[in-house]
């Protein structure tokens, strides 16, 4: 099992709910192929510091978890055909820090 | 104490010299560890903007290490995290 680091930015054109239950369903992905979610973080709705795709703002979503190559692999398969992201970011790490958060929630 | 005499001296023989480059460091810079490395470094990481931001530039390109004096191993991780962020478009 490895640790990886799981970010993604939802479109901000979705309500708050509907963008909660976009990171609920990647989260069934990774339980369903041998992963276990380990916290989950919102950075709440974040402005980009560059328009992609002509959107200025995004919800922003971090998953820790564990799990396998395959994992990542169904993970990322799902979410290259997603419309409602901007983009997304897995990172391995050797070990997680689930006490230290970069972001506080914000609300505009 | 052999070590600092011949930085000494070196400083000296700089004061000599013209500055070469608007890039030469002053002298004050030349003999500075990396801020990075050491017991209680902060931990480089593409979520911590605020350390990351230290070493860009105004219109946010990296840093050269010989500006900063960041170690080259250093250097790499930060880097790599920069363009992480950049990615998240969190830079």
């Amino acid at each position: 099992m490895n640790c990886y680091e799981h970010t993604l930015i939802v479109k901000q054109d979705k309500l708050e709910s509907q963008s909660k239950s976009v990171i609920g369903k990647y989260e069934d992905i990774i339980k369903k192929n041998s992963g276990k979610v380990l916290k989950t973080e919102e950075w709440g709705l974040r402005i980009l510091s560059h328009n992609i795709k002509n959107n200025k703002r995004g919800f922003y979503f971090h998953i820790k978890f564990e799990g396998t190559g395959e994992t990542v692999k169904e993970l990322d398969k799902a979410e290259n055909i997603d419309q409602s992201l901007i983009r997304f970011l897995t990172v391995r790490v050797k070990k997680h820090d689930l006490k230290k958060e970069y972001f506080e929630k914000k609300e505009f | 104490m052999k070590r600092k005499k011949s930085l000494r001296n070196n400083k000296k023989n700089l004061k000599d010299k013209k500055k070469l480059n608007l890039f030469q460091k002053s002298d004050m810079k030349f003999s500075k560890s990396c801020p990075l490395s050491g017991k209680d470094a902060p931990i480089i990481d593409y979520k911590n903007i605020r350390l990351l931001k230290k070493y860009l530039s105004e219109s946010g390109r990296i840093l050269p290490s010989r500006v900063t004096s960041v170690s080259l191993k250093k250097q790499k991780e930060l880097a790599r995290s920069i363009k992480r962020a950049r990615l998240l478009a969190l830079i």
